[in-house]
């Protein structure tokens, strides 16, 4: 019987599509590329706005005027519903010269509605700005969803602290952090690039790279007690793995090594199950004239496959599916699951539950 | 297709993990569950279209059974009616995957209205995000702004009896429609009023103009009647049309299934006050249903339902959340080896990213198999109070017990599945265990709306898997001293005798399915149904039969004695043998090939080159 696994992309040469829309809850301001334009990674493509909390004005309360008719109120208003005001702004006058009495805009917003002499406005919490994140040409602009397309290196991660950069990156010293430590973040080699540590990292690490002003951290995992902390740093915090004391899966670092000296996407996104967005690094790569297919998320597994284990005692390793048993089989802690026999890389073969196995797309 | 015409029918269940499928069919002149099977759901990205898991399970089950389930000619998605053994004649759909309903609660009186709407709520998937009731001190702008900022779904409106006063209510549905009308963009709420039955026609005027609005029977028509049935029925529609909307195509299937895509949990409900209701059961059912995004105790008394939902506590999705309620501490207490609280959080993140993962190793699953007694324990807490029986922290005499969900029907062993259950709710007495590995309970439930005939008679003819029945003595003897004398006479065989001593957890090795009679004399300070001496004929299930001897209250093992007696505890429901650790093989021989980082940053230059700069080891074979 067919089994479809999970797929975690990792591939070398893949073509990215991916689509860029407004946060839930933004509203619309501008598009600013359309269909065939280039762009890089650090292009804006869309603008909004997140408006939040409602102001309820009571107008002849603010303008100190009981008595005041509701046209009198009417006439002192000074905006109409859908206007976008500023802090500050007036809304409302009456009268003029030294007895003028004004209601002005507690917050930036936009005019919701005005009726029974009162005004009511949403404020607007802060303004969105959506990023390419890849280098690629946009393909569509529809719906404010703006599709781009692109080549590169793939690595889908498993976890990031909602914060993104593009630039270069450089490994950890041979030495690691303790290196690091002594370093003078005004001449390091890694101010202003991303650090990729095939080790764990810790909160001290964490703050060594603050210090030294590196513009992200890619690690095969952290205490998932630091996601607070991490959530809290202005630079992307990537986890190809997962959280706690994670071996690194091989290739992941093998690919990032070998692209080294290029530029990368690092989209530390955070992962939100019905979210399309999965934290990734996309390092961009010519096509060369090949056409290059994107990766295949709809698949059954195949014997000769590769596929990356994902839970103890062998997470991160990269293994070749050898045989699947048909039926159920019993696995070491006596679960009967369905299985494939994978070979491990030090030759050996185990039985490894279906579902605890991914392919790379 | 009437109904009368009906005789096979398909249920798919959405869960947050999988998707089974159920078919129900006349078998020799009687409706069995002859099939079922499951595929990984697949309404969340990167496929997003929960009918292609559907699809997937169909085919399992049509290569298992040799019977075509999918049209591949039409665009339906069925073979329907069936014909020639091929395709069904219905379609039924439920779920509990997605994110839960936002439901924004408006009522009159905390203690009373707020109260009934919560009732309403607690049979479905919902997270309640606010409430707003005429004592509440806040501002209008702090009213309208919890109304609209809280992005619900569903606005419940309740309070008032029929009749009654209604001008408070009407100024509370004024603000209601007071922030409707300033909705310009995103979600709009629908409504959902079961208040006061003379504002009807005044919900409609005020607040059509906005939004759909669904109108159920008042759920207090008096003071001191309460009717939440009306109400959930609306409900279950309104959840219905929020999964067409929601993400992940549901929209699909349930055009598709007859009845729309209807909550899990309804479907577990209507099938326990079914088996409540039958005659000669006496004690109400109880299931236990462990998801890994939300769990659910349900249990009835003559027909009277009352359940629990929890949208925060589930050994997948939900396992942060659930570890963050149970708390660390709670959880180590079923664990025989130590681990820290920074580890746990870690296992509960890991399982979150990964939640169809399986637990490979005996302490991984030992972690999953420790909340999921924990879950049970809160979920019998919270259903405590609207039971209005039993013995203080004892569980009420519920019979039978059936556990759903992988974890406990899933179990390495069914003696396991039957400590879990015996841990997470322990019962007291003499209870039957049972086990619903293919999510039937629920399954027949749904059915029952179309055709209730084929819910009795699968529910009679083995739709369950029997574990067999628990002897669970009220009281506690000193560990190791003798707490029941045993004897089990099977036709043919010789007496099977066996002391069970305070702390032990037995099971009687015999055969599934052997008729037996029992003789259980117990030690003085325990009773089971407040006898010590009792003889019972029983069937045996597929644990045998289980004897706990470990106290009700269950009395934990000492921190000094824990690993010790917990691994014993699991030797005893593994049947005697404990599973065995594979050998541990060195980090190093599985990350051999790791890079040396020192000497590839010296021959960086030289390894990056020209494009295309990867190995050629892990080049993709698209473009070899």
């Amino acid at each position: 019987m067919p089994h479809y696994p999970e797929t975690t992309v990792i591939k070398g040469l893949v073509r990215v599509i991916r689509h860029r829309q407004l946060p839930h809850g933004a509203v619309h301001r501008r598009t600013l590329v359309s269909a065939g334009a280039q762009v890089s990674a650090v292009t804006v493509v869309l603008q909004g706005e997140v408006l939040r909390e409602y102001h309820v004005l009571d107008v002849a309360k603010a303008l100190k005027w009981p008595k005041a008719t509701p046209a009198q109120v009417a006439e002192a208003i000074l905006v109409t519903a859908g206007q976008r005001v500023r802090l500050g702004q007036e809304l409302a006058q009456r009268g003029r010269g030294r007895r003028v009495r004004i209601l002005q805009s507690p917050t930036e917003g936009e005019i919701v509605e005005i009726e029974d002499g009162r005004i009511i406005l949403q404020s607007s919490e802060r303004t969105v700005e959506v990023l390419a994140r890849i280098p690629g040409e946009v393909e569509s602009v529809e719906n404010e969803v703006v599709r781009i397309n692109g080549t590169g290196a793939v690595i889908q991660c498993a976890w990031g602290n909602g914060q993104f950069f593009f630039g270069s990156y450089l490994f950890l010293p041979p030495e690691g952090f303790a290196e690091l430590r002594k370093a003078d973040p005004t001449m390091s080699p890694y101010r202003g690039k991303v650090l990729i540590s095939p080790v764990p990292v810790e909160r001290a690490e964490l703050l060594v790279a603050q210090h030294l002003q590196v513009a992200g951290v890619v690690a095969p995992g952290m205490p998932a007690s630091l996601r607070e902390f991490a959530m809290g740093l202005t630079f992307p915090v990537i986890l190809t793995e997962g959280f706690g004391h994670r071996q690194p899966t091989t290739l992941i670092y093998r690919l990032l090594h070998s692209n080294m000296g290029r530029q990368a996407a690092f989209d530390a996104a955070l992962p939100e199950r019905w979210s399309w967005d999965r934290p990734e690094i996309v390092i961009p790569l010519p096509a060369g004239g090949v056409f290059v297919e994107p990766p295949s998320v709809i698949r059954t597994l195949e014997v000769g496959e590769q596929v990356r284990l994902t839970r103890a005692p062998w997470d991160g390793v990269l293994a070749e599916v050898v045989a699947l048993p048909a039926g159920a089989q019993t696995i070491d802690n006596g679960l009967r699951v369905q299985c494939a026999r994978v070979r491990l890389p030090n030759k050996s073969e185990v039985l490894v539950p279906l579902a605890n196995l991914e392919t790379r797309g | 297709m009437a109904a009368e015409q009906i005789n096979s029918i398909l249920v798919a269940d959405l869960g947050s993990v999988h998707t089974r499928l159920a078919l129900f069919d006349l078998v020799e002149g009687e409706y069995r569950l002859i099939a079922s099977a499951r595929a990984r759901t697949t309404a969340e990205p990167p496929l997003g279209k929960v009918s292609l898991g559907v699809e997937r399970a169909a085919q399992r089950m049509s290569d298992l059974i040799g019977r075509q389930l999918l049209d591949e000619s039409s665009e339906d998605l069925f073979l329907m009616p069936e014909s020639e053994g091929h395709g069904v004649d219905a379609f039924l759909a439920m779920g509990s995957a997605g994110r839960p309903m936002r439901v924004f609660l408006v009522g009159l009186t905390p203690e009373i209205s707020l109260d009934s709407g919560r009732r309403v709520l607690a049979g479905s998937f919902v997270a309640i995000t606010g409430t707003l009731c005429p004592d509440d001190l806040r501002s209008e702008t702090e009213q309208l702004n919890a109304l609209l900022t809280s992005d619900s779904d569903l606005i419940l409106i309740v309070g008032g009896t029929d009749g009654g006063a209604d001008d408070i209510l009407l100024a509370q549905l004024r603000k209601v429609a007071r922030a409707l009308s300033l909705i310009r963009r995103g979600t709009m709420p629908v409504i959902l009023y079961a208040g006061n039955q003379a504002l009807r026609a005044h919900v409609k005027a005020l607040l059509t103009p906005y939004t759909t609005v669904f109108i159920a029977r008042n759920v207090r028509p008096t003071l001191h009647q309460e009717q939440l049935f009306p109400a959930q029925i609306e409900l279950a529609l309104v959840y219905d049309e929020y999964r067409t909307r929601c993400p992940g195509g549901f929209a699909e299937v349930g055009r598709y299934s007859q009845v729309g895509v209807v909550p899990t949990v309804q479907g577990t409900i209507s099938a326990v006050r079914y088996l409540s209701t039958l005659p000669g059961t006496g004690r109400g059912p109880l299931c236990l249903d462990i998801g890994s995004a939300n769990s659910v105790l349900v249990s009835a008394t003559r027909g009277e339902p009352h359940y629990v939902v929890r949208t925060d506590l589930g050994v997948g999705h939900s396992f942060p959340s659930a570890l963050e309620a149970v708390t660390p501490a709670q959880l180590r207490r079923w664990l025989p080896s130590q681990i820290s609280d920074e580890a746990l959080l870690d296992y509960a993140y890991n399982k979150q990213l990964r939640p169809a993962t399986i637990p490979a190793t005996l302490d991984d699953l030992l972690i999953e198999q420790a909340l999921a007694r924990e879950i049970g324990r809160m979920l019998v807490e919270a259903a405590r109070p609207s039971w209005k029986m039993g013995l203080g922290p004892l569980l009420p005499p519920f019979n039978p017990i059936i556990g759903a969900g992988a974890i406990l029907a899933e179990a390495p062993h069914p003696g396991v599945a039957a400590m879990l259950l015996l841990d997470a709710l322990q019962p007291v007495g003499m209870v039957d265990l049972r086990l619903d590995p293919h999510q039937a309970l629920a399954a027949l439930g749904v059915v029952a709306y179309l055709k209730p005939v084929v819910t009795v008679q699968a529910l009679e003819t083995g739709a369950l898997v029997d574990l067999g029945t628990a002897f669970c003595p009220l009281g506690r003897v000193r560990a190791g001293r003798p707490a029941m004398r045993v004897e089990i006479r099977q036709p043919g065989e010789s007496v099977l005798r066996h002391v069970v001593r305070g702390g032990e957890f037995w099971l009687a090795p015999v055969a599934p399915g052997t008729r037996v009679e029992v003789t259980v004399s117990l030690a003085r300070g325990l009773t089971l149904h407040g006898r010590r001496r009792l003889k019972r004929r029983l069937v045996t299930g597929a644990a045998g039969l289980i004897f706990d001897a470990r106290g009700r209250p269950l009395a934990m093992p000492r921190p000094q004695e824990r690993t010790r007696v917990l691994m014993e505890w699991l030797k005893a429901a593994m049947g005697g043998q404990l599973p065995e650790a594979a050998p541990i093989v060195p980090p190093e021989e599985l990350h051999a090939d790791m890079p040396d980082l020192a000497a590839s940053e010296r021959g960086l230059l030289a390894a990056v080159g020209d494009y295309p700069a990867w190995d050629e080891e892990w080049t993709d074979a698209s473009l070899s």
